[in-house]
């Protein structure tokens, strides 16, 4: 009883760290190796398939890759912020106002369902091939998910509480501040997160049409040019730029919001 | 704020005064009668429990009292103003069944919660929070989220920061009806002592027969459809109440008159004390 009690103590750091990430490293290493032997086996053309180890030589080699991913990341980052604060604030409004509630929601649906794709030509006529059609994109793309989640949350505050702070007269902004708002940080950060990866999406459909820089522009010339590699390279970066976000609002999530989820107890 | 005590010396007025208040709400079935022709009198200091079965519109009443719901008809008065001018007085310390607290807020930080609304000096808030969770033990767990402490805490915590400004009245909705046998004894004795000590007046809603004589001065029968009071019962018996006075003959005899009001039996005969003196 005792030896099986020490056997699932808690591991070193290290160890657990190995635990962890172990065994997802392994099956990535078989799959790479698996994918390189029959690239090799059948001797695929590269424009067809790349094995592995020429997808990371071109990965060295591609000096312009960061001047892309960070123009898109530029993109993504300033749609995403210009929703987030337009989006949270119309929420506010929304909450605040049944008549905003009534005539701002069905056009935030409809907006929702117009193919963003579409929308892309025409933001191009009016603003060019600069970077602002793609950040407007990215911010569109993006809204609904902010504005939804964001207007759920604020509503999600304890109808008791708010009836405390009415018995003692607070003022609308104290009512929103204290009690709203923290309310509705999950349900923000879970938008957040939705829109971290579609603002991504939204700045490469972006540079897909008219654009001579950018994550998408690279997919677009590596895919007309067979250049499948580049291709390769291109589409792991934006996968691990995804990644990466969803990460990073995660432990944000974990910084900002207190209580309730947390485990740690003070003393 | 000094009153010509001598010209009302036989009849103080009271603290919260209710005539002919009724309350109808709009529904998809058509008009709801909550409340009808409710007259009602608390003095200052005094411990009333409003004891109805649910739906004869016990928390619509402490609704009206704190001005967050308005009547449709009759007038309501604290200190013989509307209660609109007491509810910006913060004359109305909250409590409710579920506690209710922030889950982002510590124990110290919910209690604070009010404070930081009704002009509290910000110098004073601490001591003030500390003191509170320190009259009901729970200063070790000043610190502690909601999620951590247990039902009881909760509710203590609660309790505390409907007191932490110091109002004068607390209405409290079934506070105790959510908390285990043991726990509610306990939060009862815990209340009186407050009470005692602090001298609110207290609005206390519930539906249990035993706690409402225990607690009250008077006991307010409700009943329902159409929500209005049906008898008062006037609790005599000594103060401080303590557990063993719920095994005692007055107490059983409070206990089976209240329950028959609520069944809407007429007063019997055998009532103890003359049933229309009122507290004095
Ligand atoms: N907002 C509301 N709209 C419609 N009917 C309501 C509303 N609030 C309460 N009622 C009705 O009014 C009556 C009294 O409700 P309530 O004051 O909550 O009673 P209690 O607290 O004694 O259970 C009930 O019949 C209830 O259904
Ligand atoms: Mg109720």
């Amino acid at each position: 009883m005792s030896t099986q009690a020490l056997l699932v103590t808690p591991a070193a750091p290290i160890e657990s760290m190995l635990q962890r990430f172990g065994p997802p490293i392994v099956i990535l290493a078989i799959v790479l190796a698996v994918w390189e032997f029959l690239v090799w086996l059948f001797d695929v053309p590269p424009w067809l398939l790349p094995a592995p180890s020429q997808v990371a030589v071109r990965f060295t080699r591609t000096p312009t890759l960061w001047y892309h991913t960070g123009l898109t990341i530029l993109e993504a980052f300033s749609g995403f912020a210009v929703s987030a604060l337009l989006g949270v604030s119309l929420s506010a409004l929304i909450v605040h106002s049944r008549f905003m509630e009534r005539g701002v929601f069905p056009y935030i649906v409809v907006s929702n369902s117009i193919p963003i794709i579409a929308v892309v030509p025409l933001l191009t006529i009016w603003f060019g091939f600069g970077l602002a059609p793609k950040v407007m994109i990215a911010s569109i793309i993006t809204f609904f998910p902010i504005v939804t989640n964001t207007t759920r949350g604020l509503k999600a505050a304890d109808p008791r509480i708010l009836d405390f702070m009415h018995s003692i007269n607070a003022t609308r902004s104290e009512i929103f501040f204290k009690v709203q708002l923290p309310a509705a940080l999950p349900f923000i950060f879970a938008g957040f997160k939705i829109a971290a990866s579609l603002s991504l999406v939204g700045a490469v459909v972006g540079e897909f049409y008219g654009s001579d820089r950018g994550l998408g522009y690279l997919v677009i010339t590596s895919a007309t040019q067979l250049r499948t590699d580049l291709l390769f390279v291109s589409i792991i970066v934006l996968a691990a730029l995804g990644v990466g976000l969803f990460t990073l609002f995660g432990k944000l999530e974990r910084l900002v919001i207190r209580g309730e989820v947390d485990t740690e107890r003070p003393t | 704020m000094s009153d010509e005590g001598a010209a009302r010396a036989e009849a103080p007025s009271p603290l919260i005064r209710m005539r002919g208040v009724g309350v109808v709400y709009p529904s998809a079935q058509g008009p709801v009668n909550a409340l009808t022709g409710v007259d009602l009198a608390v003095a200052d200091g005094e411990f009333v429990a409003l004891l109805g079965p649910t739906g004869c519109g016990k928390s619509t009443l402490l609704r009206l009292v704190s001005d967050l719901l308005r009547p449709t008809s009759g007038q309501i008065e604290v200190r013989g103003q509307p209660a609109a001018a007491a509810r910006r007085a913060n004359e109305f310390g909250f409590v409710f069944q579920e506690p209710a607290l922030l889950p982002w807020r510590s124990a110290l930080e919910n209690v604070r919660l009010p404070l930081e609304v009704v002009d509290y000096p910000a110098s004073d808030r601490q001591a003030r929070c500390e003191s509170l969770l320190e009259m009901v033990g729970l200063t070790r767990f000043r610190g502690h989220y909601p999620h951590e402490l247990s039902g009881g805490m909760k509710q203590r915590v609660a309790i505390v920061r409907a007191l932490a400004w110091n109002p004068s009245i607390l209405l409290m909705d079934e506070p105790f009806s959510a908390l285990d046998e043991l726990t509610k004894a306990q939060l009862q004795d815990d209340l009186l002592d407050l009470w005692a000590s602090e001298k609110k007046t207290v609005l206390f809603v519930t539906h249990n027969i035993s706690e409402a004589v225990y607690l009250a001065d008077r006991v307010v029968v409700m009943s329902a459809h159409p929500g209005r009071i049906a008898r008062t019962v006037t609790i005599d018996l000594p103060r401080p109440r303590t557990a063993d006075q719920r095994e005692t003959l007055p107490f059983l005899a409070l206990v089976r008159e209240a329950r028959e009001a609520l069944r809407g039996e007429p007063a019997t005969l055998t009532t103890p004390t003359t049933p229309t003196t009122r507290a004095s």
